[in-house]
């Protein structure tokens, strides 16, 4: 077990059980947007530098720059497809109560209250 | 049944009025694009049951005209939002008339029989208790493939692992709520993977439940119109990551 074995484990791990417990935090929207400049940066720097990412990558056990690279990028995209999934769901709710307000609206005003168009409320308990 | 009529007492008269004109229940039908057959549908439902709601769940074709020349008060989702929600919007439209005690669950395609949910009906007003789902199995299941058969058996014990409710037929779409649990109903999830968590909220309501033997008619357009089998690996998906999730958004 190497150096990057066990931090990508951990990333992993880590990423999924605090991504699910702090969902609606916003520390994670702070710490994503505090990520992805960081990324930038690093991205800016190993173009001007390419051995750069080889340096950082001899640095936690891996061979080549390359790898490092393509292992942070299989992080990242599980990351925003956990963050986009939530999305999509919160706005699927969200959705399904505006059309049913609005269903249950549309048909109260076209069509009375229910019980109250069909049947002579008096003959009603 | 055999009811006995005490014409002296107004409370038994009264009873025996609403147990013979079933105006204190309410009738969902779920419906997406079902125009050929909802019409009927509601038409035989009409003649026992005074209050019908169609609730159109974003069909495309003349559904809702079909559901409304019927006779059924239609609420109408401007887009497709899949059974569960289709279910809870039926639900809190039929909730808003107060003299409903009870909301009874009913298929557009035509499996189910009206004489059914008129027992069902008549049995959970003079029994009591707040759930009462149909079972295929404890009644007739008319047409139905053997490999339906055994994919509802394994559905079956999925149930009874995930919801610790032991019901011979949990995804049968007959069903009468009384007005306790039916306002307790909040399904989040909105396609068919509803039934699943209808259980989970029996559970967690300690409500009482019972079955009722009905006869399921596997009719060709039924079986067409209906769910294809391999939708089942998608429902327990969606379960369990529900349950994973439980709660929290």
């Amino acid at each position: 077990m190497t150096w990057i074995k066990i931090l990508l484990i951990l990333s992993f791990l880590g990423m999924l059980g605090w991504g699910f417990r702090h969902r609606a935090h916003v520390g994670l929207r702070a710490g994503m947007r505090l990520a992805a400049i960081a990324l930038t940066a690093a991205a800016i720097a190993s173009v001007i530098n390419p051995n750069l990412t080889t340096s950082a990558a001899n640095l936690v056990g891996v061979a080549r720059g390359t790898d490092l690279v393509l292992y942070l990028f299989i992080v990242i995209f599980i990351a925003t497809s956990i963050g986009t999934y939530f999305r999509f769901r919160e706005q699927d709710r969200r959705l399904v109560e505006v059309v049913r307000a609005s269903a249950i609206r549309e048909a109260v005003l076209s069509q009375g209250l229910p019980g109250q168009n069909e049947t002579d409320p008096d003959t009603r308990r | 049944m055999p009811v006995t009529l005490h014409l002296e007492d107004p409370d038994a008269a009264a009873a025996a009025a609403v147990a013979r004109t079933n105006d204190d229940v309410w009738v969902i039908v779920r419906c997406l694009n079902e125009a050929s057959v909802v019409g009927d549908v509601i038409r035989g439902l009409k003649k026992v049951f005074p209050h019908v709601v169609g609730v159109d769940d974003g069909s495309t074709d003349t559904s809702s005209e079909e559901m409304a020349r019927a006779g059924a008060n239609v609420v109408r989702h401007a887009v497709n939002l899949g059974a569960g929600a289709a279910l809870q919007t039926g639900l809190q439209y039929a909730l808003l008339d107060h003299h409903a005690d009870y909301f009874l669950c009913f298929d557009a395609d035509g499996q189910h029989r009206v004489e059914d949910a008129a027992a069902m009906a008549d049995r959970i007003r003079a029994e009591g208790m707040d759930i009462l789902i149909g079972s295929r199995f404890l009644g007739r299941a008319e047409n139905m493939p053997k490999s339906r058969g055994l994919l509802l058996r394994a559905a079956r014990l999925f149930e009874r692992l995930t919801s610790k409710v032991d019901l011979t037929d949990a995804h049968n779409g007959l069903r009468v709520f009384s007005r306790r649990f039916a306002s307790q109903v909040d399904l989040s999830m909105s396609d068919m993977a509803y039934a699943s968590e209808l259980l989970a909220l029996i559970t967690r309501s300690g409500l009482s439940y019972a079955e009722h033997p009905v006869t399921i008619d596997y009719t060709d357009y039924s079986m067409h119109k209906g769910q294809r089998s391999i939708n089942s690996v998608n429902i327990a998906m969606d379960i369990w990551l529900n349950q994973v999730l439980r709660g929290r958004r």
